[in-house]
């Protein structure tokens, strides 16, 4: 049984881990150009904007649980199975991504465009403003996203189960759903606590250490 | 004049600017042009809307201009994102009203900013924030952060970041109007030392007479988007012709009106009425007796209010609040005219700011 839930541990432990990276190194850009290209950016382009906000919301209006089903074309595509452990990380990572992308765009959009103009009237090149002023403000704020999205992800994680990627979750449902082990979800309920109050923490820890 | 072309810190031709709003396209700028020399304390005035803050956005590429030409020190500031206009901009500092520090930096980091963005090594940087953080007083704030900072040691910050880049020339954008009146004049002192040490130009926009009356050279006045008065601040001052002008000066003095006296002050005359004039001394006219011998002249009880003798920079000049009982019916008081004139051809420029019941 140990074995049973250490294994399951890790399982989750990957799932989230890579999905987490995915949305952080795939949402992060995509938050950027939402910012900019919104209205009073640094490179306004509303058409671009709207479409690339709308398809954002499209996919966030999904239910996981639907997107998981939708993705399987893909996921097959790219993993070789739709199923299993690696199958399971492409649609967490896709909601991920979208995830940080609103929540990133919606810091950055709190950063004081006044500290932009600040930038612009020194002669600095967009990259440097978004560099050194629009992230580098945004940091604690955005560190505070990514904990939140993490522990989103737990949550969504338990529904890897559908396409047999294991994790906690997964263990939960076969187990304590469907055989009527109450006591062995109890455990897992436990260690997905936990997990979250884990990542809550060092979240909030990070993030207050970044902001002065 | 290719001299004087020369001594240009700025030169602006025929500045338009427009501002698109549901209700339409709206002028801002209507053909602004403009110069001025190396070396100036330059300020720029005008009501809320005047424009003002407009202008130097232009001036720091922050707003671009519909037509006409910027030019810093003797160099086109185009519209294009180009590596010779941000060549301009970098030595080009602006302080702005809310300060706008980085809250993550410290003091040394916020100020090296500029410099990170010019690609200085950080050796050189360090050195220079050092220098620039002593220049402005803040040799024990190093390593604070904004906001363990009061708000005139923020504004300090603010410039000595914008002039970190040896900046020739310095945009100041109502930088005043968030600090409180003592420190507001310790970091005019502190700009006029930089002028004074660095020979950096200066360009402030304000809506307050009183900034500009402490540290300005010249003055320009805007209205409606156009240039409506421009001179020394002496003659801005002592002989203002655009009513924008006198009513941005009655400002500065109805300030020192008492309460009891502002409250009341009415611009008709009413029966039993007293007038309250305002009597403005410049340079010479100021050593003579003319109060004196007016009132022994016209036989009228003046009485002093308030009173504000003193400098304007090196010209010795000031202001008085007088007020005195009318004549007669308040239509027709014959002595008040009179009395105009004789301050008018003894030098002292005489306004009547209304008047007020009798005391």
């Amino acid at each position: 049984m140990t074995s049973l839930l250490l294994q399951s541990s890790l399982e989750t432990l990957l799932i989230v881990g890579a999905a987490s990276f995915f949305s952080v190194f795939l949402g992060l850009p995509l938050a950027i150009l939402l910012n900019i290209t919104s209205p009073n950016g640094l490179l306004p382009h509303s058409i671009f904007n709207h479409a690339l906000s709308t398809l954002v919301n499209a996919i966030r209006s999904i239910p996981y649980i639907i997107l998981v089903v939708l993705l399987v074309p893909i996921t097959r595509l790219m993993v070789g199975s739709s199923i299993g452990t690696f199958a399971a990380i492409i649609p967490l990572s896709l909601a991920g991504i979208l995830l940080v992308a609103r929540k990133v765009e919606n810091s950055l959009r709190n950063v004081d465009y006044e500290l932009v103009e600040v930038g612009l009237a020194m002669g600095a090149s967009k990259l440097q403003i978004i560099s050194k002023i629009l992230l580098y403000e945004a940091l604690p704020s955005i560190t505070a996203d990514v904990t939140t999205v993490i522990i989103n992800l737990i949550g969504f994680s338990a529904m890897a189960g559908a396409v047999g990627g294991g994790g906690l979750g997964d263990l939960a449902i076969r187990y304590g759903y469907q055989r009527y082990d109450f006591s062995l979800m109890i455990i897992i309920v436990a260690i997905l606590v936990a997990f979250v109050q884990g990542i809550q923490m060092s979240g909030d820890l990070i993030s207050r250490k970044l902001s002065k | 004049m290719g001299f004087t072309f020369t001594n240009l810190a700025i030169s602006v031709t025929d500045l338009r600017t427009t501002y698109v709003s549901e209700q339409g396209i709206l002028d801002v700028l209507n053909g602004i042009s403009l110069s001025i020399p190396n070396g100036q304390i330059f300020g720029i005035i005008g009501r809320s809307g005047a424009g003002k803050s407009t202008l130097l956005r232009c001036l720091n590429g922050l707003e671009k201009p519909l037509s006409g030409k910027i030019y810093i020190q003797k160099k086109m500031l185009g519209t294009k994102q180009s590596h010779e206009r941000r060549k301009i901009l970098h030595k080009i500092g602006t302080v702005f009203q809310h300060f706008n520090l980085l809250s993550r930096r410290t003091v040394l980091q916020n100020i090296a900013l500029p410099l990170e963005i010019m690609g200085i090594s950080p050796k050189e940087i360090k050195i220079k924030a050092r220098k620039m953080a002593d220049l402005v007083g803040l040799s024990d704030k190093y390593n604070s952060y904004p906001n363990q900072l009061s708000g005139g040691q923020c504004q300090r910050v603010a410039i000595a970041r914008a002039i970190v880049s040896d900046v020739t020339l310095l945009l100041c954008d109502e930088f005043t109007s968030s600090l409180d009146p003592e420190t507001a004049l310790e970091i005019l002192s502190l700009l006029r030392d930089l002028n004074q040490r660095l020979g950096i130009t200066i360009v402030l926009v304000t809506h307050d007479m009183s900034v500009i009356r402490e540290i300005c050279d010249q003055v320009c006045v805007l209205d409606d988007g156009k240039v409506v008065e421009i001179g020394t601040i002496e003659s801005i001052l002592l002989r203002p012709q655009h009513p924008v002008t006198k009513s941005l000066i009655s400002h500065l003095f109805t300030k020192d009106l008492p309460r009891t006296i502002h409250e009341t002050l009415h611009a008709k005359p009413l029966k039993n009425d007293h007038a309250v004039l305002r009597l403005m001394f410049s340079g010479k006219t100021s050593s003579r007796p003319t109060l004196a011998s007016a009132i022994q002249k016209f036989k009228v009880p003046l009485n002093i209010i308030a009173g504000n003798l003193g400098h304007i920079q090196e010209v010795t000049c000031g202001s008085m609040i007088v007020t005195l009982p009318l004549q007669g019916t308040p239509k027709k008081d014959e002595q008040l005219p009179k009395l105009l004139d004789y301050f008018q051809t003894h030098g002292i420029a005489a306004e009547i700011l209304g008047y007020i019941p009798q005391p």
